[in-house]
């Protein structure tokens, strides 16, 4: 009992720490950027799974997001629908694409996922940017409104970090439920061996469906929170470039555990917006940071992949192991 | 619709499919040696044409030696960026590798950015003078450039394939790497050349193209996406369809300009792109060779 | 072990929470801020990159000038005022992320822009939920006509410079138009405001085509435009693909210059191509630049600050701008153009109202404040703002530009 408590004790000190935040943080910027770092934490957490267990990566995960995004956002304020039905539009329609493409990609062997992958998410920029009478066009979708429930309004910042904090907290416990159990051992000897998980009877086209689904959903809600939270999508933000910047969260963040992928997510995402956390950054010296920003996870991606392809999960997983030779 | 506007539209098509070709086919020559999807290659693009205008502007070389400059510096990128990102993964880990060059591709975008400002530049028509004229459609004359260029690196390329000991060697490795290693073949030097040869005719492309529509550092993205399109079209792994495919890519475009609207066509490429691999992924032009799971 | 360094990690959390709270700004409430400390800060974004950066560069030489001009003199109530510039790169998306980090981060009682009509709608939500006024120097008509009462415009709406120009094309003789626009924010709102407007002016569209921003060839859309064989093209594009449209339209025809159509017929066998007449985004030197010859013969509706002799007998306005163009010139080199002119014409609306108000107030006073700016001679115009007008401006002041020689000269007569 008393083991029991004592391992869950770190993680419930988290949990209050971010629970906590806008108690001590009065700071509304540095409260938007953490309310991103929830957002990015939802839909890298759907990456990982993708890359870690399934072994694929997908070069247009933007485009999920922006599906979730664009639904939300229409049916809220085009269709003026309560914010949970845009909430539920956005799961359902990234499902869909998600079926969509990976039932025809993943049946082939190789990396077809990754190109089909690709042409999904320009396909779907051009979707945003000439469905004009859905999506506004080049110019977007204007005047979202905060998520309500009822005539409870979470607004930011306040309300939209604590509502993004608690999907971010409920999608990573539902997650690592699934990875712990059955699924998530199919997904795992998958990951080992094609071959040997046929062997054993695990459907592996069904698998890896369901894998992309799932993370086409994270993309999803990730979406439509960040469509609420702004007030504002337009197609520019969903593209190739966004894609890359979530493989390489992924990639840095490893495979194998949920915690690597959420801590990349973490400080990836705080990197552009330093000025949020370092009090005393010039805007020049930020200027310098956001310039560089690009080359910086490029250079991340490479070295990563070349001489830590665990990233952060391996990282942990080597001082575990450290730690069990040594007691 | 006219005869001419007819013809005018076909004109185009090919000179955009012979780009696409050109991109294409660095796409196919560095997937035949590795197994890998270069996502880089659309950066080489880019870099032909930057490179060529900078040396252009600031040394003020004569354009074709600038032009030669500016090939043999993208396939300099080629050659590093193969020996410092792709050759270290020795164990030839296809996505690890794929995700590399995607790696690579931002990389090399950004640093042009930082190296040639976020201008866009333009280079000066090889040869100047108007248009010509056939059968009242006009061809640019860079357009009748681009198309010599292409021929000429094709011909060389199947020279260079099909006559010499490097070229038996890069066939040899995209049939099977294992067993070409076994008969004493340096598979790593033959990556090496692959990616210096993708490199060099990406960087051809581009700046051949680039008198007609400016290059900017990131012209690469767009570029590449239609030239892999084009790859998958005509099928991975052979030169000639890399070829075809790049070419009909640019016409189907063209048509769906004609017929249907211009706002579309980058959505008809790209819808080719998937409809191919999910109907015919090996490709028009290739006989099946990939397995299904 | 594991555990404890779990608990070590989870204890950092909290220190780092504890920590970032405590040194974090204590920011003022969301409804507005009031000034307080020593400079007024105004926040500006522009286009300094992407396809509008030739817009949003003139419009920053000019937020300079009249800052460094407005601190030399005393500043406002004796304290100096502070723009702080942020680029949104021609993109919605930035531009949103650039308000957002303005008005949180920096706490601006203003907001300048942004460069681009696109970019102008998508901050609008922000604006109004910080109750910060907006004023845009984008030409959009939309900006206005979709009216918040937090934004205000100080370039010729659409709405001003389509007739001024359906009109003179009429005058020409014209009877058909084709047209090509941008699909963004300015070039849909100019091709909507002209299909709006023609056929009060009994003139026929007889094509319609579109492009993206960053497309590299038009030539696809004019060659369906030159089928449809129309008097003149009627372009919207405010970019740097204008000069692409214009190249490839001369291309197309075999040489220049742009000229009317004589009879309507089709097949002229005389030199030159049916003109393109274009709007105010083209009032750039880099469209000249870019086209070289192929822009030779083109001609556009915009304001008067292009050249001095524009303004006629107003003596009022002619005044402000020859002292905006000399001091400009001498600074940088070359004179302003109406970009130059719209920001400009920001920045003093901003700043006047701020000198009507007391020196401390609320940024809802200074939106109250800015609409009820009358008779504000400014480079644009005479502005005079009301609870339902936010444009302020009428089609007195603007004219009829062509582009001989490579030089921009006044059309004769209209």
């Amino acid at each position: 009992m008393r083991a029991k408590l004592l391992r869950f004790t770190p993680m419930a000190l988290i949990t209050l720490a971010i629970a906590a935040g806008p108690l001590f943080i009065d700071d509304r910027y540095l409260l938007k950027v953490l309310t991103f770092v929830a957002i990015n934490v939802v839909i890298v957490t759907g990456m990982a799974l993708l890359f870690g267990y399934a072994g694929q990566i997908s070069m247009g995960h933007a485009a999920f997001y922006g599906i979730g995004a664009y639904a939300s956002g229409y049916a809220t304020t085009t269709l003026g629908l309560p914010w949970i039905v845009g909430l539920f539009a956005a799961i359902v329609f990234s499902a869909v694409g998600g079926v969509l493409l990976a039932l025809p990609s993943l049946r082939l062997k190789g990396h077809y996922l990754a190109m089909a992958t690709l042409g999904f998410g320009e396909l779907m920029k051009i979707a945003f940017i000439e469905a004009q009478p859905i999506t506004g066009g080049p110019d977007g979708l204007g005047g979202i409104p905060y998520p309500r429930i009822g005539s409870f309004e979470m607004a930011a910042p306040v309300g939209t970090y604590l509502l993004a904090w608690g999907i971010a907290g409920l999608v990573l416990l539902l997650v690592r439920n699934v990875v712990t159990q059955r699924p998530g051992r199919a997904m795992r000897a998958l990951h080992g061996s094609e071959l040997g998980a046929m062997a054993c009877g695990i459907d592996i086209v069904g698998l890896k469906v369901r894998v992309f689904t799932v993370s086409a959903v994270l993309a999803g809600i990730a979406g439509s929170l960040y469509a609420h939270l702004v007030g504002f999508v337009s197609p520019s933000t969903f593209s190739l470039h966004l894609s890359v910047i979530l493989i390489a969260m992924a990639v840095v963040g490893g495979s194998g555990s949920l915690a690597g992928p959420a801590i990349a997510a973490t400080l990836l995402t705080l990197v552009p917006f330093a000025d949020a956390i370092i009090p005393g950054l010039s805007r020049d010296a930020l200027a310098l940071i956001q310039d560089w920003e690009a080359d910086v996870y490029g250079l991340i991606i490479i070295l990563v992949m070349l001489f830590a392809p665990g990233g952060v999960s391996g990282f942990m997983r080597r001082r575990r192991a450290v730690a069990r030779d040594a007691s | 619709m006219g005869g001419s506007e007819l013809l005018q539209f076909v004109i185009s098509g090919l000179k955009n499919g012979s780009i696409y070709a050109l991109v294409s086919l660095g796409f196919t020559i560095v997937y035949a040696s590795t197994g890998v999807i270069n996502f880089a290659q659309g950066e080489f693009y880019m870099l032909g044409g930057m490179f060529s205008v900078w040396v252009f502007a600031t040394f003020g070389l004569p354009l074709p030696l600038a032009a030669l400059l500016g090939i043999l510096l993208t396939a300099a990128v080629g050659v590093v960026f193969e020996l410092l990102a792709i050759r270290p993964r020795k164990d030839g880990d296809q996505l690890a590798l794929i995700i590399i060059t995607v790696g690579g591709s931002l990389l090399l975008s950004s640093l042009a950015r930082h190296f040639f400002g976020p201008d866009e530049l333009a280079l000066p028509a090889f040869t100047a003078g108007p248009s010509v004229r056939l059968f009242g459609a006009a061809i640019e004359r860079q357009t009748l450039w681009i198309w010599g260029l292409t021929l000429v690196a094709v011909v060389l390329l199947n020279w260079v394939y099909n006559k010499t000991k490097l070229g038996r060697a890069m066939r040899a490795c995209a049939i099977d790497r294992d067993a070409a290693r076994l008969v004493g073949i340096d598979t790593r030097m033959v990556v090496t050349v692959s990616f210096a040869l993708a490199a060099a005719l990406g960087g051809l492309a581009g700046l051949s193209v680039a008198p007609l529509t400016q290059t900017a550092f990131d012209v690469g993205a767009r570029v590449g996406v239609k030239g892999f399109a084009a790859a998958i079209l005509g099928g991975l792994g052979n030169p000639i369809a890399a070829v075809a495919g790049g070419l009909m890519l640019g016409l189907i475009e063209s048509m769906s300009i004609a017929y249907l609207s211009s706002t579309y066509k980058d959505a008809v490429s790209l819808g080719v792109l998937l409809l191919v691999l999910f109907v015919r992924p090996q490709g028009l032009f290739t006989r099946s060779r990939k397995e299904k799971v | 072990m594991i555990r404890r360094m779990r608990m070590l990690f989870a204890i950092a959390c909290v220190i780092a929470l504890l920590v970032t709270g405590c040194a974090s700004d204590d920011s003022g409430s969301d409804t507005g801020s009031s000034t307080s400390g020593e400079a007024y800060r105004i926040g500006a974004v522009l286009s300094l990159s992407g396809t509008y950066a030739g817009l949003g560069a003139p419009e920053r030489n000019a937020i300079e000038l009249e800052v460094a001009r407005i601190n030399d003199e005393g500043g406002v109530h004796g304290r100096p005022i502070e723009v702080l510039f942020e680029d949104d790169g021609t993109d919605e998306a930035k531009a949103q992320a650039a308000v957002t980090s303005l008005l949180e981060k920096e706490d601006v009682i203003a907001i300048i822009g942004a460069t681009g009509t696109g970019q102008s709608m998508a901050v609008r939500a922000d604006v109004e939920r910080a109750s910060i006024p907006q004023v845009s120097m984008a030409g959009g008509s939309v900006i206005t006509d979709d009216f918040n009462d937090w934004v205000f415009q100080t370039p010729w709406s659409n709405r001003v410079v389509v007739p001024f120009t359906l009109d003179y094309l009429k005058e020409q003789g014209v009877e058909s138009i084709a047209l090509i626009s941008d699909s963004g924010g300015y070039g849909k709102d100019g091709r909507q405001v002209t299909l709006d407007f023609v056929d009060e002016y009994g003139i026929e569209i007889v094509a319609d085509e579109t492009f993206n921003r960053g497309d590299a060839d038009m030539t696809a859309q004019l060659t369906k435009i030159k089928s449809a064989e129309p008097d003149v093209v009627f372009m919207w594009s405010a970019g740097s693909e204008a000069a692409t449209i214009l190249k490839n339209w001369i291309d197309l025809w075999g040489a220049g210059p742009l000229r009317f159509k004589s009879g309507g017929n089709a097949n002229q066998s005389a030199a030159g191509a049916p003109l393109i007449i274009g709007a105010p985004g083209n009032a750039r030197v880099e469209l000249a630049e870019g086209a070289g010859d192929a822009a030779e013969g083109f001609e556009f509706a915009a304001g008067k600050i292009l050249l001095l002799e524009a303004y006629g007998d107003c003596v009022g306005e002619r005044g402000v701008a020859s002292d905006f163009i000399d001091r400009y010139t001498a600074e940088y080199g070359e004179g302003p153009d109406i970009f130059a002119g719209h920001a400009y014409d920001a920045i003093n609306i901003v700043v006047e109202a701020m000198r009507r108000l007391p020196e401390d107030f609320t940024s809802s006073d200074l939106r109250d404040e800015i609409e009820n700016t009358a008779d504000l001679v400014g480079v644009g115009g005479t502005f005079t703002y009301a609870a339902d007008d936010h444009n302020g401006l009428s089609e007195e002041d603007i004219v009829m530009y062509r582009i001989s020689d490579g030089v921009w000269t006044l059309v004769e007569g209209d």
